[in-house]
């Protein structure tokens, strides 16, 4: 399962109502974060600072990856790892439930209560549904051994401020800050650097919100 | 056609589809001043505690000096992440401890500017609870049904519609227009008296009060340049906007407070204003219109408070915020609520504030229209001219380590030009603070409301420094507000856009 797709199914009530758990810009950041977390874990781009660029031009063999890999290479003159995540926050929703509802771990309701439309995104399988929250809660509470991707799907939870869904019991969001500051001394630059960036294009969407 | 142009036209279209343009962003910018609430309720408590008539040739004057600061203020605004912020401009300019100190400076101003506008909602909402329902509840309750929903929606962060606080907007500046219009039309003795529009108005005693209250009129302009990134072109439509939102607010401001000089003529009008307070302007038009006029009038001075303590709220819960980020504040205040995204710890210690100030006033007596309103407005209105004044000198400081990055008309000639004035008004403020509080020369307040920013300028210098010794990497992040995660200084998206070829720009209207 890729990086999206698992923080797709924290940042919605995939195993229960189906409803998003966090608000709209930052999922939809957190996602585009994610989708080019997956292309940098594939090495096919990489992050330095604030400038992102494809250093491998090989195909992948996930569609949504692929199309996104393409769009990088014929657009060169975008290195900016922020025109990239706004770019790609546009669709990261759709995109990812596209690619989760193909693989059949989830399904697309739509509800109407008044004038307002509600899309609610269900697992097929509660279990998995369920499955990446629980892990993520796991490693963080017993500050487990993480791997890249692991590392790079918590820091995302904690940059768009998913983390207290997740960790329930408030001594358990203690140590797990506490294990998280420690980590991100160790996670890979790129990683940091991305995820850093949507940390930042979170808070932005908080500080230039009108009304 | 090229392929490669295409495809990169994709990312810059599809990324300036949803972008602001000028009539937007004047829109946001007026909303936030709310029109109304100047005009009924600050202009005419002014009158009243003042007792001077020369506010007209203030907005007038102020205006002029706020566009030339706004010269080199948005020139800067575009090397700025956090470019709402003047704190983010003084870190920048005068050096990271100037820069807390400004943000201690500010989180004071915008809390009295929100509190205070408590004080006003007594006044404008009793008219219309006595007429409908027969009832005429005190103040501070009335006040503290507008603070729980203050509380609610600055936490839950319900979308406020733009289109219907566009509406409010536009509905709010008809009816001032429209009861100038009555009141130009229907002069005291007969003929139209251009005194209270003479610039030897600027010459009378308490000139620094009037300047201050005119400061108040113009505060939420500065709001413009947080859309820089959101613009369609940062290098115009922010600067546009700005300039034309000062001159909306000046225009309006001052032919308002001059009408109502003119309808009850000039040597009246302290009088009427002590009469009849925020009452004024609808007691004064209601004599020539229709009683529904009026009432609609009412309704819109009520929302109009309510969308600029919202406003204010907002403002404020955001400061905070962006101090958490920078961990300049500790890191909960930089934590948002998890479903509506709002700056939720930021939102709630402001609120906490106001129930706190509304109980104090409530138990003491105090009057909410002077003493609360006026006085937080004006209190608030005074830290924001400090905070434009460190900013405007932060422009020159700036530029001046940069001077191959604007013309010298924005980073020179403007900036010291706006900075002399502004400096005059400050000292003729603070000569002037007796006759802005209407207070006897030896009152106690008349020290003791200036003297808060002096005590939270020391103590944010302090702050600053002990950051400097105990936390270098804190201090290398001030004024970075959420950039803070990333460290960088220079905003990311001004420049692709920037870039845009014409033909991509016009084809997104």
């Amino acid at each position: 399962m890729g990086l999206a797709d698992e923080f797709f199914l924290i940042a919605w009530d995939t195993a229960g109502s189906g409803a998003p758990q966090l608000h709209p810009r930052a999922t939809s950041l957190g996602l585009a974060g994610a989708l080019l977390g997956e292309l940098t874990l594939a090495q096919r781009i990489t992050v330095w600072r604030a400038e992102v660029r494809v250093t491998d031009p090989r195909p992948v063999a996930d569609a949504l990856g692929q199309s996104i890999l393409h769009e990088m290479i014929n657009a060169p003159e975008h290195t900016d790892v922020r025109t990239w995540l706004a770019y790609l926050a546009r669709n990261s929703v759709e995109d990812v439930a596209a690619r989760l509802i193909n693989a059949g771990l989830l399904r697309r309701t739509e509800s109407r209560l008044l004038w307002r439309k509600s899309v609610r995104y269900v697992a097929t399988n509660y279990v998995k549904g369920a499955w990446p929250a629980v892990r993520m809660e796991k490693m963080l509470v017993n500050g487990e051994r993480m791997t890249p991707a692991d590392m790079a799907l918590a820091a995302l939870v904690e940059a768009t401020g998913l983390l207290d869904t997740i960790l329930l019991d408030r001594r358990d969001r203690l140590a797990a800050r506490r294990y998280l500051a420690t980590f991100m001394a160790t996670i890979p630059p790129p990683l940091r650097d991305l995820t850093g960036h949507v940390r930042a294009a979170v808070g932005d969407a908080v500080l230039s919100y009108r009304a | 056609m090229t392929v490669r142009t295409r495809s990169a036209d994709t990312i810059v279209t599809a990324l300036a589809a949803d972008r602001l343009g000028v009539p937007t962003v004047v829109y946001f910018v007026l909303s936030a001043a709310a029109p109304l609430t100047v005009v009924a309720g600050v202009v005419t408590t002014s009158y009243a505690v003042t007792g001077i008539t020369g506010l007209p040739v203030a907005f007038l004057v102020v205006g002029a000096v706020l566009a030339l600061f706004s010269v080199g203020y948005v020139a800067m605004a575009r090397h700025m992440v956090n470019a709402g912020a003047f704190y983010a401009y003084i870190a920048r300019g005068l050096g990271r401890p100037c820069g807390v100190a400004g943000a201690w400076v500010a989180l004071v101003a915008y809390n009295a500017l929100q509190v205070g506008l408590y004080g006003a909602l007594g006044a404008a909402a009793a008219p219309l609870l006595d007429q409908w329902f027969g009832i005429s509840p005190p103040w501070w309750l009335i006040a503290l049904v507008a603070w729980a929903l203050i509380a609610v929606l600055g936490v839950m962060r319900v979308e406020v519609n733009g289109s219907i606080l566009a509406i409010l907007l536009t509905a709010e500046v008809l009816v001032i227009l429209l009861f100038d219009a009555v009141d130009l039309l229907n002069p005291a003795g007969g003929a139209i008296a251009i005194s209270a529009l003479s610039p030897g108005e600027l010459f009378a005693p308490g000139v620094g009060a009037l300047l201050v209250i005119a400061v108040l009129g113009f505060v939420g302009f500065e709001s413009s340049v947080v859309f820089s990134e959101e613009s369609r072109d940062p290098r115009r439509t922010v600067p546009v906007a700005t300039f034309a939102a000062v001159a909306i607010i000046a225009a309006l401001y001052a032919v308002s407070s001059w009408a109502m000089t003119v309808a009850t003529g000039p040597a009246r009008i302290v009088e009427v204003t002590r009469q009849d307070g925020p009452e004024t302007i609808f007691n004064l038009a209601g004599a020539h219109l229709g009683g529904t006029v009026i009432d609609i009038a009412r309704v819109l001075f009520v929302t109009s408070l309510f969308a600029a303590m919202i406003s204010f709220h907002n403002t404020t819960a955001r400061y905070i915020f962006a101090l958490g980020r920078e961990r300049v504040l500790p890191a909960i205040f930089g934590r948002t609520s998890v479903r509506s995204g709002a700056p939720k710890t930021g939102s709630v210690a402001q609120t906490a504030l106001g129930l706190v100030v509304i109980i104090v006033y409530a138990a003491f007596g105090l009057d909410p229209l002077v003493q609360l309103f006026f006085y937080g407005g004006t209190f608030g209105g005074f830290g924001v001219l400090l905070l434009i004044t460190a900013t405007s000198i932060s422009v020159i400081t700036f530029f001046a380590r940069r001077p191959g990055e604007e013309n010298i008309w924005r980073r020179l000639v403007a900036p010291v030009g706006a900075t002399a004035a502004l400096v005059v008004i400050v000292y003729l403020a603070v000569a002037n603070f007796a006759t802005l509080l209407g207070v006897d020369p030896s009152s106690p307040l008349r020290w003791a409301l200036p003297a808060a920013y002096v005590v939270a300028v020391v103590i944010g210098l302090a702050w600053g420094l002990v950051l400097r010794v105990t936390q270098p990497e804190v201090y290398a992040k001030i004024g970075l507000g959420a950039e803070a995660a990333t460290g960088r200084a220079t905003p990311a998206m001004a420049r692709p856009a920037g870039n845009q070829p014409r033909h991509a720009r016009s084809r997104t209207r």
